[in-house]
């Protein structure tokens, strides 16, 4: 424990180092250390786990962006998946009908997807709790049940041979290429997260989350910032989306975006811990891998996996996130008790 | 103290050697990895008999005393876990043959990954006719395309029910394509547009006011294009609605599953449909198989999901014996182009299908599309103990419908 303890603390310094210089540097040093995993990961194992990673990198996508509505803000809502299906929609029926680059089709499905987020969030300025998660469920169930019956959606059938995104004459068109694109856009997105969480904003939803009324006595404009986070949550569903229908084999159908994946979403920011960056982003992970790991204990994995929210729920209430929290209190407090006792001494 | 002989000794180590070298070379493994939908209880015992089959080939010295080595994965009929799990079974297991998925929506991306990694690939349900119009190299269906279906299906509904239809679709795959290609067929082949159409949920229980709108209509005929359940609560529905007995109910290709005389009783009576298997062949071949099935899973007449997961383990079984498979590290892909081939060079197999399957190496819907036989099924009686008949069998040319 000692030597983990120490592993923390000097990396902590290292970081906190790093950003005295840039507060930039700490994440260019990731995206650097992040560049060769898909080359390891074949070499060590083999092409799925580059798949993983990209999925992983989708995941962390949509888990760090309801993070921001549900963690930051404290809306309930259960139709996020409903935004990733939008996003993944928009930018593929671009792709195929328009003939437009991914570079085109990927931020006008992010826009799309950001505008269903002012629909979405509509109903949280009137409703709340279980009212709004049930509005929100409904928004989002709707959206897949249009796809599943508009045949310009894909309909029953899908939407197939989605083009990859090109620069010139490369092409992502492989799991290993696509890594470079889904990796990039995970880190940029939890960067911005860290970004809104420090700005004056982040603070105006935590104030909204934390009581309503004492926010808007205090200034805040309650309504907007209840729709500015579902529209930047939104965002970036509607960024997962695009980045999920590009990716190779290029296909997207109905069926991705049912409420089991929203539940496995729900999951993965429980599990890490909502209101936490680094939750979700652990989360995203955990939640894939043990997926990946009980793929052939098929007959069980529900039962696993709906025991183990309520586990969570009943025993780790602030999931892994709220133990990483305790940690980092805990070992401020053992500092300062520290400096304390060598300054009497 | 016991003396032990020198001779001896070396002679038993020199034994055990030979014996561990010839275990080694016995051990070499075809890999097989299977994706399908096993999600509901026919699913899973679609999967656990194709399980069943590969170990009983195992069980009887493998395959050229190979041993076959079959991975089962669940891809809950969700495109995003057939592509996990295929990419899974590739890249992972080293699979020389994937068999998936029972889902068009999930075989469909499976597909270019297949075609992409240079696995061949074997499709044990799927009959949205697109599988096979994409061109891959690799791909090979034993279920009669969706496209062929239609053809047998409108030929009948033309010539002996009427030309008013009236359609019900449901939103999945196979429905879908079932459903558009019936009416393309009924408007190239009689000139008969539909009397009334209506897209239903894929899970759609409550289908009330469409039959209020068809019996109005006064059609011949209502095509329900939809998966078991969903059908079987559309007929019973379509009773209730008080649409008469004459006017004849149609079904898609997934009328042949059990649930459907189960689930709908008395309403499945006289409801025929285009499928690749009718438990009423009086073949031995087919006898013998539905006492299989019966003892093994419990099924009194197996649909013809059951036939083709079974029958495309014996053209596995065939391609695989005939490959020359060297199943060192080495060899994987020239492996895989070996089974490839040797399932492109299976012709004219017959086994529980409605007719022969024959493949050939170029990557159209014609040569890739193995079974052109379909048969036309009705029901005669419904509920548990379901017995059905065959109106007619009939094979399609190759390019019809594409």
């Amino acid at each position: 424990m000692a030597a983990v303890n120490s592993i923390f603390r000097s990396l902590s310094e290292f970081i906190d180092q790093l950003s005295a210089i840039h507060r930039m540097l700490p994440w260019l040093l990731a995206f650097g250390m992040l560049l060769p995993l898909p080359q390891i990961l074949a070499a060590v194992f083999n092409d799925y786990y580059v798949y993983l990673a990209n999925r992983i990198c989708i995941f962390i996508m949509l888990s760090v962006g309801l993070n921001i509505v549900k963690g930051f803000c404290g809306q309930v809502t259960v139709g996020h998946v409903g935004l990733y299906a939008i996003g993944a929609v928009s930018a593929a029926l671009i792709s195929l009908h328009l003939g437009w680059s991914f570079w085109i089709a990927f931020p006008i499905g992010i826009l799309v997807a950001g505008l269903a987020g002012v629909i979405v969030g509509l109903p949280s300025v009137r409703l709340e709790g279980a009212y709004l998660a049930l509005a929100t469920l409904g928004l989002g169930e709707s959206v897949r049940i249009m796809i599943a019956v508009t045949p310009a959606f894909g309909s029953s059938t899908g939407l197939l041979s989605i083009p990859p995104p090109t620069i010139g004459s490369f092409t992502f068109d492989s799991f290993e290429k696509y890594y470079y694109l889904v990796m990039p856009a995970a880190m940029i997105g939890i960067y911005m997260s860290f970004s809104i969480l420090r700005s004056a904003t982040g603070r105006a939803f935590m104030a909204v989350r934390e009581d309503t009324i004492a926010a808007a006595v205090h200034g805040i404009n309650v309504v907007k910032h209840k729709l500015l986070a579902f529209v930047i949550s939104a965002l970036y569903a509607g960024a997962a989306g695009g980045l999920f229908a590009h990716m190779p084999p290029g296909y997207i159908h109905h069926n991705n975006f049912t409420i089991i994946e929203m539940v496995t979403l729900l999951m993965m920011v429980v599990l890490g811990g909502i209101g936490h960056i680094w939750g979700g982003i652990i989360g995203a992970i955990v939640v894939t891998v043990i997926y990946d790991q009980t793929l052939e204990f098929y007959f069980y994995q529900p039962l696993l996996f709906g025991l183990s929210m309520v586990l969570i729920v009943m025993f780790m209430p602030r999931g892994i996130g709220g133990l990483i929290d305790r940690y980092l209190v805990t070992r401020k407090f053992i500092a300062v008790q520290e400096e304390k006792a060598d300054a009497a001494s | 103290m016991i003396k032990i002989n020198k001779n001896y000794l070396a002679g038993a180590l020199a034994g055990v050697l030979v014996a561990g070298m010839a275990m080694g070379a016995m051990a070499a493994e075809i890999r097989i990895g299977i994706t399908m939908r096993m999600v509901s209880e026919n699913g899973q015992k679609y999967g656990q008999m194709v399980m069943d089959e590969f170990d009983m080939i195992n069980k009887s010295g493998g395959i050229n005393g190979n041993m076959i080595k079959a991975t089962l994965m669940n891809d809950e009929c969700k495109s995003d876990k057939g592509v996990a799990n295929s990419v899974k079974l590739i890249n992972q297991q080293k699979v020389h043959l994937l068999i998936g998925s029972s889902c068009s929506s999930v075989t469909l991306p499976i597909v270019d990954i297949t075609a992409k990694a240079g696995v061949p690939h074997l499709v044990p349900h799927s009959t949205n006719s697109k599988i096979t119009k994409k061109g891959s190299a690799w791909v090979f269906r034993v279920p009669v395309s969706g496209r062929y279906y239609a053809g047998v299906n409108a030929k009948y509904v033309g010539e002996n029910v009427g030309k008013k239809i009236a359609y019900l679709c449901a939103a999945d795959a196979a429905s879908q394509n079932d459903c558009e290609a019936m009416q393309k067929q009924m408007k190239s082949q009689h000139g008969a547009d539909p009397a009334y159409v209506a897209q239903v949920q894929e899970k759609e229980v409550d289908f009330r006011t469409h039959m209020q709108k068809i019996k109005t209509a006064g059609v011949d005929g209502i095509m329900i294009a939809a998966l078991a359940e969903t059908m079987a609560r559309a007929l019973i529905q379509s009773y209730e609605a008080g649409i008469p007995a004459s006017v004849r109910r149609i079904g898609s290709s997934s009328a042949s599953n059990s649930p459907v005389p189960n689930i709908a009783g008395d309403a499945a009576k006289g409801v025929f449909f285009a499928a690749a298997y009718a438990a009423a062949d009086t073949r031995p071949v087919a006898r013998l198989f539905n006492e299989m099935v019966k003892q093994r899973y419990g099924i009194p007449a197996p649909d013809h999901d059951f036939s083709q997961a079974y029958d495309l383990v014996r053209i596995a079984e065939i391609a695989l014996g005939n490959a020359k498979l060297k199943l060192d590290s080495g060899s994987l892909a020239a492996d895989r182009t070996a089974i490839r081939d040797a399932i492109a060079n299976v012709k004219n197999y017959n086994g529980l299908g409605s007719g022969p399957i024959s493949f050939c190496a170029a990557p159209t819907p014609q040569c890739r599309d193995g079974n052109r036989t379909a048969v036309l099924i009705a029901y005669k009686k419904g509920g548990k103990n379901y017995v059905t008949e065959v109106l007619a069998r009939v094979t399609m040319p190759a390019d019809f419908g594409l």
